[in-house]
C-alpha cells in the first residue's frame, strides 16, 4: 500500500512586519522534515522571513457558509491555551489564503473561534483555528542559510529575461502573459 | 420533493455566489457535479505537471551551458511544485494524493497529450517554455480566476512562476533563430515544425465536440472557450514567430483582417484521439519512468513513516 | 601573485569547482525520479546550488586568468578534470545518493568554514556565500541518514551497503596534492588534515547514531587526475550538446 505521508500546512511569513499566511501544503513523515519540505517547496523564490507548519488535521477550519448553518462542536473542553486565528477577509485573487489576525486563549477550538469571531469582527469569510501547540516554527534556523539564498537565484524570475519580445509594439494590446504576471 | 427543493435552492445560492464572483471555498456547499470536474480537472493538471518533467528532464544531464542548465533544473523543478500544488487544491475536495498518483500510474487518469511527443534536440527546450508553456499560461491565466479559491490561488501562483518558463524559452529560440548558427536555426524550426500542432491541440477538442464547456463556464470554472483560447493564442504566436524569420508549419493559415486574427488549418484530431487514447510516441515511456520512481520509492516512503512512528 | 602559487590556486580551485559540477550533475539526474515530490524539489535545489558554486569557483580561475566556466566545464576532457571518484560514481539508489550527499556535505562544511577565512579575499567571498547554502545541505542529508538509517530494516541494509561502497573513496578529499604547501603556507586554503579532523567529528557520530557501522576500509590510493569510466560516461552526457555546435552561444 502506498504512502504520500500525512499533510501539514504551510504558513509563511514574507517579511517581519507582514501575518503568516497559508500559502498551501507539505506531506512530510514528521515535523523536523515538514519545516526542511515547506523550505524546499514555498521559497525557492524570495521572500520570507519566517515559516510555520502546522499538521493539517490540527486546525479548525470553517466557512462563513458552515457558520451559518451552525457547527457541529462536540469537543471536549481542555486547560486554557493559546490559539492562533487566521482569516479570509476579501475575495481578490490571490496566491494565498487566511492571514494571521491574533492569538487568542480558550478552552476549545471552537472556543477559540466564538470569541475570534466577537474579537475580530463576524465578517471572515473562512476562519482557521490553529492551537499554538500543533506549530512547529522556523524560529531555531538560520535565516541567512535558509531563506536568503533565494534571493540570489535571479535566473528564476521572469525579470531576469529583459525584453526580448519579439512581437510587433503598439499594434493592439496582446493578452499576453506579462500583462498579469 | 422536499430535498429536491432544497437542493434546487442550494444551487440557487451557489450559483448566484459565483455570478458575485466570490469565491468557492473547502467546506462550503457545491454540487456534486462541481467537486467531480473539479477533482477531474485539477488532478490531470498536476498529472500533467508532473508527466512534463520527463520530456524536458531529460534534457538536464545535456545542458550547453551551466546557466542553461542551472535555468532548466529550476525550471523542471518548478513543474514538480506546480504539480504539488495543484495536488494540495484537488486535496481540499476530499482526493487524497495517493489515490490520484494511483489513478495516473494505473492509466486512469488523463495527463495533457502534449506531453506523449518526444524531445528530439536541444531546442525543443526552448520551443517547450514559449510555445508549449505559452498556450499552457492562457488556460492558467483563464484558471486563475476560477470559482473555486484553492485551484484560483493555485493557478495565480503558477503563472507568476511560469512566466519565467516562458520568457526563457523565448529567449533561447529568439537568439537561435535570429543570431545563432546556422544549425542552431535549423534546430529552432524543426522544433516549431514538430510542437506547432500539438500545442494547438492542449486546447482541447473544438467547442462543438467538447461537451462539459457549456457548464464549467456556467460555474465559473473557466471562463472562455476552447477554440476562443487557441485563437488568442494563435495570433499572437503566428506574429512573434514571423518576426524572428520562423515559419509555422501550416500551409492554410490565413489572416482575417476584420477580426484581426490568423485562423489556423485543420487540425488533425484524429492523432489528437490516438494519443489521448493512449498510442502517442511516448505514452508508454512517461508512465513507465513515473512508475519505476513511484515503485523505487516505497521504500523509501515506508521507512520515513517507520522511523516517524517509532520516535 | 608568484606563477607558482598562481598555478597552485588554479589548481585547486578546479578541484572544489569540479567535484561541486560533478555532484550537481548527478543530483540533478533524479529531477522527476525521486520518492517523492517534495525532494524531487529538495534535491533540484541542492543540484542548482552546487551548480552555483562551481560557477563561484569557476569565476575566480578565470579572473586568474584560466577558461571561463562554460569552457571548464563542456570542453575539457575527463583526464582534465579534478574531481574525486566519488562524486563521479552513478547515483545509485535513493540511499545511495543521501549517503554520499551526507559525507560531502560534511566535507564542504568543514573546508568552507576554513575557506571563509582564507586570506585570498575572492575565495573568502565565495565560502561565505557557499557556507551559508552549504549548512541547509547539511540539515537536509544529515536528517535523511538519520531516518533511512533507522527506518525499516531494508532501508538500514540499503544504507549500511551505500556506505560500504563509498567509504574507500572519501579519503580522496582529503589527500593533499603535490603543489598544498604553498597554498597553506599563504593561508589561502587550510591544511586538508584539519578538515578531515572536523569532518569526522560531523560525520562518525551521526553515522553511529543512526544505526550504521563505519567501515574500517582502507581508502582508494589515487590522485585527482585519476577518474573512472563513470566519469566518461558522465561528460558525454554534459557535454554532448556544447561539442556539437562549438562556435554557437547558448
Amino acid at each position: 500500500m502506498d504512502t504520500q505521508w500525512p499533510r501539514y500546512e504551510v504558513f509563511k511569513q514574507d517579511t517581519p512586519n507582514k501575518p503568516h499566511q497559508a500559502v498551501g501544503s507539505v506531506h512530510a513523515p514528521d515535523d523536523n522534515m515538514a519545516l526542511q519540505m515547506a523550505r524546499d517547496v514555498f521559497v525557492r523564490r524570495p521572500k520570507c522571513h519566517h515559516l510555520w507548519v502546522v499538521p493539517a488535521d490540527a486546525i479548525l477550519m470553517v466557512t462563513a457558509q458552515e457558520l451559518e448553518k451552525g457547527l457541529d462542536s462536540a469537543e471536549p473542553d481542555s486547560a486554557p491555551q493559546p490559539f492562533h486565528v487566521f482569516r479570509k477577509d476579501n475575495q481578490r485573487r490571490s496566491m494565498t489564503y487566511v492571514d494571521h489576525v491574533g492569538t487568542i486563549n480558550a478552552t476549545s477550538a471552537h472556543a477559540a473561534l466564538k470569541a475570534a469571531r466577537e474579537e475580530y469582527g463576524d465578517d471572515a469569510f473562512v476562519w482557521w483555528i490553529v492551537p499554538d501547540s500543533a506549530v512547529i516554527t522556523s524560529d531555531d534556523v538560520p535565516v541567512e542559510s535558509w531563506f536568503a539564498p533565494a534571493l540570489e537565484k535571479t535566473y528564476r524570475h521572469q525579470s531576469a529575461y529583459g525584453f526580448v519580445h519579439p512581437q510587433r509594439q503598439g499594434r493592439r494590446r496582446s493578452q499576453s502573459v506579462e500583462s498579469e504576471a | 420533493m422536499e430535498a429536491t427543493q432544497t437542493y434546487d435552492a442550494q444551487l440557487a445560492e451557489f450559483e448566484g455566489r459565483i455570478a458575485r464572483g466570490e469565491k468557492i471555498e473547502p467546506g462550503d456547499w457545491m454540487p456534486e457535479a462541481y467537486r467531480k470536474q473539479l477533482i477531474r480537472m485539477i488532478s490531470q493538471h498536476a498529472h500533467s505537471e508532473i508527466v512534463g518533467m520527463l520530456p524536458e528532464g531529460k534534457y538536464i544531464p545535456h545542458a550547453p551551458s551551466l546557466r542553461r542548465k542551472m535555468v532548466l533544473i529550476a525550471k523542471v523543478q518548478d513543474e514538480a511544485g506546480h504539480g504539488q500544488y495543484l495536488y494540495h487544491a484537488a486535496e481540499t475536495l476530499g482526493a487524497t494524493r495517493e489515490e490520484m498518483i494511483d489513478a495516473l500510474l494505473t492509466g486512469k487518469a488523463k495527463y495533457s497529450s502534449v506531453f506523449n511527443y518526444p524531445t528530439l534536440t536541444w531546442a525543443d527546450i526552448g520551443m517547450i517554455g514559449w510555445l508549449v508553456d505559452g498556450a499552457a499560461i492562457k488556460n492558467q491565466l483563464m484558471l486563475s480566476h476560477a470559482s473555486y479559491g484553492p485551484y484560483s490561488r493555485a493557478m495565480v501562483r503558477i503563472c507568476a512562476e511560469e512566466t519565467f518558463h516562458y520568457k526563457q524559452g523565448m529567449e533561447m529560440i529568439v537568439h537561435y533563430a535570429t543570431n545563432g548558427t546556422s544549425r542552431q536555426r535549423t534546430m529552432a524550426q524543426d522544433a516549431l515544425n514538430r510542437w506547432w500542432w500539438p500545442s494547438l491541440m492542449m486546447f482541447g477538442p473544438h467547442d462543438s465536440d467538447s461537451p462539459n464547456s457549456a457548464q464549467l463556464i456556467r460555474w465559473g470554472i473557466k471562463t472562455k472557450t476552447n477554440d476562443e483560447l487557441r485563437n488568442e493564442f494563435v495570433t499572437e504566436m503566428v506574429e512573434q514567430f514571423n518576426a524572428i524569420g520562423l515559419t509555422v508549419p501550416d500551409p492554410d493559415m490565413v489572416y482575417d483582417a476584420e477580426r484581426e486574427q490568423w485562423i489556423h488549418g485543420p487540425i488533425d484530431w484524429d492523432e489528437f484521439w490516438q494519443v489521448v487514447r493512449g498510442n502517442g510516441p511516448m505514452n508508454a515511456e512517461r508512465l513507465a519512468a513515473r512508475r519505476k520512481a513511484h515503485d523505487d520509492g516505497l521504500w523509501v516512503r515506508e521507512a520515513l513513516v517507520a522511523f516517524a512512528q517509532r520516535a | 601573485m608568484e606563477p607558482q602559487l598562481q598555478q597552485a590556486l588554479i589548481n585547486r580551485l578546479l578541484a572544489v569547482a569540479d567535484d561541486e559540477l560533478i555532484l550537481g550533475h548527478r543530483n540533478a539526474e533524479w529531477t522527476g525520479h525521486a520518492p517523492i515530490l517534495e525532494e524531487d524539489i529538495a534535491l533540484a535545489n541542492i543540484a542548482q546550488d552546487e551548480l552555483g558554486h562551481a560557477v563561484l569557483l569557476y569565476g575566480i580561475v578565470a579572473d586568474l586568468g584560466g577558461d571561463d566556466a562554460d569552457t571548464l566545464a563542456m570542453f575539457r576532457d575527463a583526464d582534465a578534470f579534478r574531481n574525486v571518484q566519488l562524486v563521479e560514481l552513478p547515483k545509485g539508489d535513493w540511499a545511495f545518493t543521501m549517503v554520499r550527499q551526507f559525507l560531502y556535505d560534511a566535507y564542504e562544511l568543514a573546508l568552507h568554514q576554513r575557506l571563509r577565512e582564507s586570506a585570498f579575499r575572492p575565495i573568502a567571498d565565495a565560502s561565505a556565500k557557499i557556507l551559508q547554502e552549504e549548512i541547509y545541505h547539511l540539515r537536509h542529508s544529515h536528517a535523511w541518514v538519520e531516518r533511512l538509517g533507522l527506518g525499516t530494516s531494508e532501508s538500514n541494509r540499503r544504507m549500511q551497503a551505500a556506505l560500504d561502497t563509498l567509504w574507500p573513496y572519501v579519503g580522496q578529499l582529503f589527500v593533499e596534492s603535490a603543489d598544498a604547501e604553498i597554498l597553506v603556507k599563504a593561508d589561502y586554503f587550510p591544511a586538508l588534515a584539519s578538515v578531515q579532523a572536523h569532518w569526522e567529528q560531523i560525520v562518525i557520530p551521526h553515522l553511529e547514531a543512526s544505526g550504521l557501522v563505519v567501515p574500517d576500509t582502507a581508502p582508494i590510493d589515487a590522485p585527482r587526475t585519476v577518474h573512472t569510466a563513470h566519469l566518461d560516461a558522465l561528460l558525454a552526457d554534459m557535454q554532448l550538446v556544447a561539442r556539437s555546435d562549438p562556435e554557437a552561444t547558448w
